[in-house]
């Protein structure tokens, strides 16, 4: 008798489980399918979308870089290669040239952290893929460029003074000690 | 058959029906690069071999020629499904060298970030069981959960599957309110779905019967070959970092250990281990919400100079990840890169469990062992 | 045909040919026709439709960029595999490497013969109909088993034996649920049996009793297990053999395989559409009486749409539920398929006994029950949808 209610049993128990299991895939049937048709089927274009924080490709702003190389020393995978020459004749300091290899770059934001002006940083850019191997090494300096002083008390030069704001507005992503975060969710 | 004198012993248990299966490293349902050399008559096993190592990539090396900070990153690859983890043991050992005190804001931002990425690990692990056994829809749901947890962790810190996010000393980016809201309205949104999971497919008869009975691991052999993690508490025991060696600000939260308890079958089987998983993402969705009701304000990192050169010792310490506990043995020579950095995870012992337990299956059950042991090719051989 | 054959070697075409040859090379040509312009579309949409439905099911979109919403994907597909290299693995047995595809392809191409697609359209109405397109289904199992043992792979010799095993054993419920129909038709033709149900769903053999009630599920459960779909399709379980007994093939030799088994899921549908659901019957429309060829069509479209809502059942079925382990597939038809069928004939010769003519009560009580569980079952749909909340998406804006 035991039998038959365990074979009965398993008969109801399979074709109750298996309505239950279809009712469900028949109703993700008539809803909103969640695919982005990227890239055509869209309204914004994606890397507008991006978080502020996002760790995109590296870009650099050469004009408010100084060359204190702490980029090429905290980055993990040594990716990034500065060259910096003395000119013999005016002993003035230039780039020679400024290289990121983003293939070999883990995109950890240990160097943007370390930038004391915020003039290498993390863009909002993703798609990078290019057709032979020497264009996924980014070159930032095309001819010897001079390194950028900060000045004491403010820049006052107006053209510099948007990119001096702009990274330190990135800076200001990261965490640090001095900075006090808000409350719990119901005060923020 | 040529019978010469140099065929070693085993030709002794080798019979001449017996197939030797390569179950390859190219295997659309082995977790990763894995190769199990399934010897097997027709339709039941004699025994599946586990090849480990075709993932190997020399962490525990490059952690003696980077600096401290600069290790971090990479501890992200070790484990890429549960990244936070791994930061947090690395981190939490380098500061136990160098004396370092976490900042409050900084442990709650940590212990929602790793319950998070709990609950997305939990997802690909049950979405994929599902896919293996058969079922490709849950996988699909799963994945689109789990891309709405990428979004936040997005928000958070800027990367979608290798965080970098827990630093030494705190962690490395604010969580700030608006993000706090969304997470809030995320675990709104998740727990129903978990529920429509588990009527999908979770108690459907043909999936709960390819299931019980399945391999199931007893206490003994569990403290035997080290299994650890929901592995381990689908055995019926009790063990969970979190509780019973806890860290961070875990004794300040109110959450369960579930248990598994045989519902469907024998203790610890392949059932048990599934149900695990998915009573584990209810109970993680509780602690965030705890965590962000908790949320005090302050520095969310402390202050730690930038050549880390912590003095010279060593520490062990353990963390509760989403495949079990991932110890991080840190040895330092007081100089600003580390002397060894061994990482032991849960999913390698897990491995040397599944030549004795695939005594005895069909083919088709050892697909669903490995998914139900929840093994992760990098974590093996990092 | 024929006639026309005989006008035109009159009129001195093929006047060198022995008139037997002529006769053969028009049929030739003619197949070669029907194949390519009725049956390579039909498996193609078969196969846009079980993509986009699954797609839709998971969440996601299926293929919507070739042609208007994605419909010419196949086509794609297909010209995009005959130009593929043609891989031999070197110790494979050649011939039957060749040669297995093309009698998958035979075993349910020949099916096609004898489907009804309309009140005069059908190629042959032979009259052992239903037992023929049985017969000739059943000839896959031999191209499944040879490209199993040809490909030199452990894998596929795993996959094709257990194919074969669970092809020969379905058949058996299969067989009994058809032949529960065949007891109450009469007749094995296929004419025969449509003209046995009448336009009402309360006249087709699906409601004529619980037991055919029962048989209708049986027999659709077997169908699925002899085409080798979800959740019976341990022979090319992706995850475990990796595809199984067609691990070795590529290109176009490879989606022979998959051409055959979307075609097998509309021959499917069409002999549940023909067996139970009444076939091509319209309600009977006095102003089409003199239009038969308008009167055609009609039986055309609704034959078509009950076929196809079997098939899209059937996909259904793909996309929500695991595969069955072998020793519980042969457990499931040995132990609850094989004695319900037998349960099912036996109940159904009773009931010819008691009531030769048919019981009209119980007929429309079965189509009330139909009714109320397919009611029941939207309603749970609703319920989910309730239930679960709307997809939560982060970024709406895109």
């Amino acid at each position: 008798m035991k039998a038959i209610t365990e074979y009965i049993g398993n008969i109801i128990e399979t074709v109750t489980t298996i309505f239950e299991g279809m009712a469900i895939t028949f109703s993700h049937l008539v809803r909103r399918p969640v695919t982005v048709q990227y890239p055509d089927k869209i309204d914004k274009r994606v890397q507008d979308t991006l978080p502020r924080r996002y760790r995109g490709i590296l870009e650099v702003d050469m004009d408010i870089c100084t060359g204190c190389l702490a980029c090429e020393r905290v980055c993990p995978i040594t990716c990034i290669t500065i060259g910096i020459e003395m000119n013999k004749e005016t002993k003035q300091r230039a780039f020679s040239h400024f290289d990121i290899d983003i293939c070999k770059c883990m995109y950890c934001g240990l160097c943007a952290e370390v930038c004391p002006t915020g003039s290498i940083r993390h863009s909002q850019e993703f798609e990078g893929a290019c057709y032979n191997p020497a264009g996924l090494v980014r070159h930032f300096v095309t001819e010897p460029a001079p390194l950028y002083k900060p000045k004491k008390g403010g820049e006052t030069d107006p053209k510099m003074i948007t990119k001096v704001e702009t990274g330190q507005g990135y800076l200001d992503e990261f965490a640090t000690p001095e900075k006090s975060g808000g409350g719990a969710a119901e005060e923020g | 058959m040529l019978m010469s004198a140099n065929i070693p012993a085993e030709s002794e248990v080798f019979h001449t029906e017996d197939m030797i299966i390569s179950m390859g490293p190219q295997h659309p349902s082995t977790h990763g690069v894995l190769r199990f050399i399934v010897r097997t008559d027709g339709e039941v096993m004699r025994e599946a071999i586990p090849d480990v190592g075709y993932l190997h990539r020399s962490i525990e090396k490059i952690g003696e020629k980077v600096t401290w900070h600069g290790f971090v990153p990479y501890t992200d690859r070790a484990d890429y499904l549960a990244a936070m983890f791994a930061n947090q043991g690395f981190c939490m050992a380098a500061e136990r060298l160098g004396g370092i005190e976490v900042t409050r804001r900084g442990e709650f931002c940590r212990v929602i970030a790793c319950e998070l990425n709990r609950i997305a690990s939990h997802l690909i692990a049950v979405g994929t069981f599902g896919q293996d056994i058969g079922a490709v829809t849950p996988f699909l749901h799963a994945l689109r959960e789990r891309e709405t947890i990428n979004d936040l962790m997005e928000e958070i810190c800027g990367a979608r599957l290798t965080y970098n996010y827990i630093r030494i000393g705190g962690v490395g980016y604010d969580i700030t309110s608006e993000t706090c809201d969304r997470i809030t309205a995320f675990l709104d949104h998740f727990e129903p779905i978990v529920d429509e999971y588990n009527r999908l497919i979770s108690y459907n008869k043909i999936f709960v019967e390819r299931l019980v009975h399945v391999a199931p691991i007893t206490k003994e052999d569990a403290f035997q070959y080290n299994i650890v993690g929901p592995n381990l508490r689908a055995c019926g025991v009790k063990w969970d970092i979190r509780r019973d060696i806890p860290y961070s600000v875990y004794p300040e939260l109110d959450f369960d250990i579930p248990v598994g308890t045989g519902e469907k079958g024998a203790l610890g089987d392949c059932y048990d281990r599934y149900m695990m998983r998915i009573r584990e993402m209810e109970e993680s969705c509780k602690i965030v919400r705890q965590c962000l009701k908790m949320l005090p304000p302050g520095p969310a990192i402390s202050k730690v100079a930038r050549k880390f050169k912590p003095p010279a010792g060593e520490a062990y310490v353990r963390v509760e990840s989403s495949r079990g506990d991932m110890g991080f043995y840190v040895v330092s020579d007081g100089s600003e890169y580390p002397y060894r950095v061994r990482i032991r995870t849960g999913s390698f012992t897990a491995m040397s469990l599944v030549s004795k337990l695939s005594q005895g299956l069909m083919v088709a059950d050892l697909i669903a062992l490995i998914a139900s042991l929840d093994v992760d090719a990098p974590e093996i051989d990092r | 045909m024929q006639p026309f054959i005989d006008q035109l070697i009159q009129e001195g075409y093929f006047s060198a040919l022995p008139r037997d040859l002529a006769y053969a090379g028009f049929i030739v040509l003619v197949a070669f026709a029907v194949l390519s312009f009725f049956v390579a579309p039909l498996a193609g949409i078969t196969s846009w439709l079980e993509r986009r439905v699954w797609g839709r099911m998971q969440s996601r979109v299926g293929p919507n960029r070739v042609g208007p919403q994605g419909i010419l994907q196949w086509l794609a597909d297909g010209i995009k595999n005959l130009l593929k290299e043609d891989i031999i693995p070197t110790a494979a047995d050649k011939w039957l490497f060749a040669l297995a595809p093309y009698i998958v392809f035979v075993g349910f191409l020949a099916a096609f013969v004898v489907i009804p697609f309309g009140g005069k359209l059908i190629v042959a109405d032979l009259n052992i109909g239903i037992l023929y397109l049985l017969a000739v289904t059943s000839l896959v199992v031999v191209g499944i088993l040879m490209a199993g043992w040809s490909s030199n792979n452990k894998w596929s010799l795993l996959g094709g034996m257990r194919s074969a095993a669970q092809i020969i054993s379905y058949e058996i419920p299969a067989g009994l649920a058809v032949l529960t129909i065949v007891l109450v038709a009469g007749t094995m033709s296929m004419q025969g049996i449509i003209q046995a149900q009448g336009w009402a769903p309360w006249d087709w053999l699906l409601f004529y009793n619980p037991f055919t009630f029962i048989a209708f599920f049986l027999y659709f459960t077997a169908a699925l297990a002899e085409g080798n779909r979800t959740p019976f399709d341990i022979p090319e379980a992706e995850s475990e053999l990796v595809a199984g007994y067609v691990t070795e093939y590529s290109g176009m030799r490879f989606l022979f395989f998959f051409f055959a088994e979307w075609g097998n899921l509309y021959v499917i549908g069409a002999v549940a559409a023909t067996l139970f659901l009444g076939g091509w019957q319209i309600p009977p429309i006095p102003a089409l009486a003199d239009y038969p060829v308008v009167k055609g069509i009609l039986q055309f479209i609704v034959f078509f749409l009950k076929a196809y809502l079997w098939v899209f059942v059937a996909m259904w079925v793909r996309g929500t539920l695991p595969r069955v382990r072998v020793d519980q597939l042969m457990s499931l038809c040995w132990k609850y398929m094989v004695p319900l069928s037998f349960l099912c004939l036996l109940g159904t010769a009773a009931w010819m006994v008691l009531w030769p003519q048919g019981n009209r009560v119980a007929s429309v009580a079965m189509f009330l029950l139909g009714s109320a569980i397919a009611v029941l079952f939207f309603k749970r749909v609703n319920y989910q949808i309730r239930h679960a909340r709307p997809v939560l998406y982060l970024k709406p804006y895109i």
